[in-house]
């Protein structure tokens, strides 16, 4: 009798001893999430690929290290071309070590780039499932990087790889609404900026991706003459020619080779410039006034019409409509 | 035989009506391995608990020490409830079949349990280096435990016993497994320890030494106290008497038998050699054999 | 014969427990255990060379080895200690019992809470001396190679024409990853929780019939552990997600019993670089020391009148 009056007794002391401490445990919970030390709540499929993947998962501290040796496994993967198992892999990695930049970044790496040219090349599938597998890949990096930035807000290089690749003049096609990707390209580039930590390169990108998004022009153009005031270091070739030409579009009347001439010190470096900037359609970035610019340059600089840059046949077109042909 | 004053009344041993159960399983009925045992033993007492296996001599010894609780009845030493921790502060004891902790040396074995009692500095020192002494194993003092023999084990097991100088001693089948030189050592140390006046409590199945060293003998069978009292007591025929002469002729002989003859009522029950004993022949032999 | 003081008997319960542990410890020590630290440093160094095939951009460069570093050895760390907490204490008690050295033990003046409480620390002093040597030898390692990376970055950084604000934005994250205070929390916390689990599996030998089972039991324990947390959000959270009562009853008894180990996730929040500040320290050895004194007691509850 003494036996079972001492397990109750014992059992009723393990139910109070956890009634005392499970409140102090959730507020220590909460409080780790909040300093961000505790992974946010995983999501339910998440537990059942770790259930099925590695039970030794459950064993805290040892997360990292079974995340190091599926990065191993992933590279396999990768050298093999096997994109399913590439993305599980990181799936699963993402899971154990949620905090790690480097694996969010090279799994939507693999999933954006690798993976898509690989169908973009693939000749096993007809060209309209290859279009389709190159999209949802593409659209997939996409997802696990925008997760990645939601599981560690305050880290700016995931934003700008976001930003690097929704303004990816190879990319945008596979969103639905290319304005879409490249207004969240520059929100991207933007909340980078707005960490504080990033180099200073995300501005102008920031700028690159505005000025492609179609009726933002006046709001781009006060970005392009902020950046521009605030020194050389943001003078770059692009930004210079993006002034030029939204101020093009904010002002038609304007004339835009003495403009031009203005901005890049010379009648021949404008005319390069704008020469360059003319066969950038494919990226998306918009043209206003360069047509009556390099003609009047031309004028100026005697360029016979043969050798116009205007009569140049443009670069061979180079997109999904291609690379997908029957 | 060197005696302590009496003056002590507290008895060191004081069992009383001592009851023990042990559940075999959930159902089936409890078995009573020890039944209404009263021991009391004085200070100064040699005390002998006999009996087959298994009639509950241990059982008996750890209630006695704590070890396990009476089922009734109850325990003390010196007069301290032998549930109570403090009971312990002075007894040693000697399980059957001792090992200690592997890893340690005599010496280390020593000092651990000292320290246990409290012991500290040089005056532990001093008590290890005397116990080991004692018990004749100083040129093993450093050696690992693991590598003792079973008389090193069981002298050593006595040597811890006795580390916190004890006022009694409880053995638990002390020779057992021992060859008779280490028999023989073991033996010698508890009459060692009965001059000294520390009160010896041992159990045994081996009737002989316990014949030879202790002078309170309590036989113990199926658990019950069947037979108690002094050994001179319990072991005297009284209507008996041995007379053991030495280089007698056999006229000699003749004439005692017939004064025997001629006494009414008295009779001759044996004449012949007295023989030694097994072991005390093995014993002498391998003296003669030592250098 | 020399005289002889008696210590009273109360009021050296803790020298009786360092007796005790410092026995278990040497046991332990000479069971040869150590030898795990040859392999831990092996572990240790080797995992500076690991080049790991993976991409790497320009900054950076360098910054996977200060993590796979870490994570080799807070992981070696955990299991070195959790294995050892759990199959020390598990082994010792039976062997004990089974040695009739216990006998020897209790039939002198020693309370069995302070031979209880003594084991206990002995296997904690082990694990913990362990653990030191671990961290100081992760810490030189991880020392080391930190100065190396953030040389090699710096280099880098000049060379393409960083500004110095970038520049030292890119040091701070990298020695983020090196050595510093948070890390050395990481080993308390490896460390507490080992002791919550030495309790732990104290408890269920004191009741338990063998060391396999004691052993299997804790693991066990351990494992579903890691998921408790869950099952008290659902006791928490009920009714939102509308369980019936039988499963928030049964994931209140859950969480009620088994021990949140997942609260240690911590030290891999640690080795990916986030700080831990002292206040959750404190609050995560205040829970470590409630299990551990806990589990220690009610192993003497059990322990008190067992027989033998």
């Amino acid at each position: 009798m003494k036996t079972v009056w001492k397990s109750v007794a014992l059992l009723g002391a393990l139910l109070a001893f956890g009634a005392a401490r499970i409140p102090y445990e959730a507020g220590l919970e909460r409080q780790l999430c909040d300093d961000g030390l505790f992974p946010p709540d995983l999501e339910i499929g998440t537990r059942e690929r770790i259930g099925q993947t590695s039970s030794a998962v459950a064993l805290g501290g040892l997360r990292t290290l079974v995340a190091t040796f599926l990065n191993l496994r992933a590279f396999t993967f990768f050298t093999e071309q096997r994109w399913a198992d590439v993305e599980d892999t990181f799936e699963t990695m993402v899971d154990l070590a949620p905090r790690t930049r480097y694996y969010w970044e090279t799994g939507s790496w693999h999933l954006a780039y690798n993976a898509a040219s690989y169908y973009i090349n693939d000749s096993k599938l007809p060209p309209l499932r290859r279009r389709e597998a190159w999209r949802a890949s593409i659209v997939k990096g996409r997802n696990f990087l925008e997760r990645g930035i939601r599981n560690n807000p305050d880290d700016w290089r995931l934003q700008a790889s976001l930003g690097f690749l929704l303004s990816d003049a190879n990319k945008f096609h596979a969103f639905r609404d290319p304005d879409e990707a490249l207004a969240a390209s520059a929100d991207a580039y933007r909340a980078a900026a707005a960490t504080g930590r990033a180099l200073g390169y995300v501005k102008r990108a920031e700028l690159y991706a505005l000025a492609r998004v179609a009726g933002r022009e006046s709001a781009t153009l006060a970005l392009a003459r902020r950046l521009y005031a605030e020194g050389p270091q943001n003078r770059t070739p692009t930004l210079q020619m993006l002034l030029l030409v939204l101020e093009a579009h904010e002002n038609p009347d304007m004339n835009v080779d003495a403009r031009a001439i203005e901005i890049f010190g010379d009648a021949q470096k404008a005319y390069d410039a704008l020469s360059n900037h003319w066969f950038r359609t494919r990226e998306r970035f918009p043209v206003y006034g360069v047509a009556e610019g390099l003609r009047a340059l031309e004028k100026q600089l005697a360029i016979p019409p043969e050798d116009s840059v205007l009569n140049q046949p443009p670069p061979p077109p180079r997109g999904p409509d291609d690379w997908f042909r029957e | 035989m060197i005696r302590v004053p009496m003056a002590e009344s507290t008895p060191a041993v004081e069992i009383r009506n001592l009851s023990k159960e042990f559940r075999t399983s959930f159902r089936r009925k409890p078995l009573r391995a020890v039944d209404d045992v009263s021991i009391r033993i004085m200070p100064g007492e040699v005390y002998g608990l006999i009996g087959p296996n298994g009639s509950g001599k241990s059982t008996t010894m750890k209630a006695l020490l704590g070890l396990v609780a009476p089922t009734s009845g109850s325990c003390a030493i010196f007069g301290k409830d032998s549930l109570k921790t403090d009971s312990r502060n002075e007894v040693g004891f000697l399980p059957e079949n001792p090992y200690f902790y592997k890893h340690l040396t005599g010496a280390e074995t020593l000092r651990f349990y000292g320290k246990l009692c409290g012991l500290y500095g040089k005056a532990l020192a001093a008590r290890v280096d005397e116990l080991l002494d004692l018990v004749d194993l100083t040129n093993a003092r450093d050696r690992r435990v693991g590598g003792y023999s079973k008389g090193m084990l069981q002298r050593i097991g006595l040597a811890q016993a006795l580390i916190q100088e004890p006022r009694l001693v409880i053995l638990d089948e002390p020779t057992a497994g021992v060859d008779p030189v280490g028999s023989r050592e073991i033996r010698d140390l508890i009459l060692k320890l009965r001059d000294r006046g520390i009160t010896v409590f041992l159990c045994s199945h081996l009737l002989e030494q316990v014949q030879e060293v202790c002078d309170h003998v309590g036989i113990i069978f199926r658990g019950r106290m069947i037979r108690e009292g002094r050994l001179e007591e319990l072991i005297s025929i009284e209507d008996q008497t041995d007379i053991v002469l030495k280089d007698a002729s056999s006229e000699l002989l003749e004439k005692i038998t017939a004064l025997v003859a001629a006494t009414p009522g008295a009779s001759v029950v044996r004449t012949g050699k007295p023989r030694t004993t097994l072991e005390r022949l093995f014993l002498r032999e391998i003296k003669e054999e030592k250098p | 014969m020399t005289a002889i003081q008696h210590q009273p008997l109360q009021g050296s319960h803790f020298r009786r427990i360092l007796v005790i542990a410092a026995n278990t410890f040497t046991q332990l020590v000479r069971m040869k255990v150590f030898y795990f630290m040859g392999i831990f440093a092996v572990i240790a160094i080797a995992s500076n060379f690991f080049d790991l095939p993976q991409h790497e951009g320009p900054e950076s460069v360098g910054s996977n080895v200060l993590r796979s570093i870490k994570s080799w050895s807070l992981g070696a760390m955990t299991l070195f200690s959790v294995v050892l907490s759990v199959v020390a204490t598990a082994l010792l008690l039976p062997k004990d019992v089974e040695d009739r050295t216990l006998y020897t033990i209790l039939a002198k003046p020693v309370p069995r809470f302070d031979y209880l409480a003594g084991k206990l620390t002995g296997v904690l002093m082990l694990v913990f001396v362990s653990l030191l040597v671990m961290d100081l030898l992760m810490t030189a390692v991880l020392h080391i190679r930190t100065g190396m990376v953030v040389e090699q970055q710096m280099e880098m950084a000049r060379a393409m024409g960083w500004p110095p604000e970038a520049i030292d934005s890119l040091r701070a994250e990298t020695l983020a990853n090196g050595p510093n205070l948070s890390l050395q929390g990481a080993v308390l916390a490896v460390f507490l929780r080992a002791s919550i689990m030495a309790s732990l599996a104290l408890l269920i030998s004191t009741f338990s019939t063998s060391t396999l089972f004691t052993t299997i039991v804790s693991f066990l324990v351990y494992f579903i552990g890691h998921f408790q947390a869950d099952a008290r959000d659902v006791w928490l959270h009920a009714g939102q997600e509308g369980e019936g009562v039988f499963a928030r009853l049964a994931a209140l008894l859950f969480s009620l019993i088994l021990p949140d180990f997942q609260l240690f996730n911590v030290i891999d929040a640690v080795i990916e670089g986030q700080a831990m500040s002292l206040i959750a320290l404190g609050k995560l050895t205040l829970v470590g020391l409630y299990y551990a004194v806990f589990f220690t007691f009610a192993s003497w509850f059990i322990f008190a009148d067992k027989e033998f």
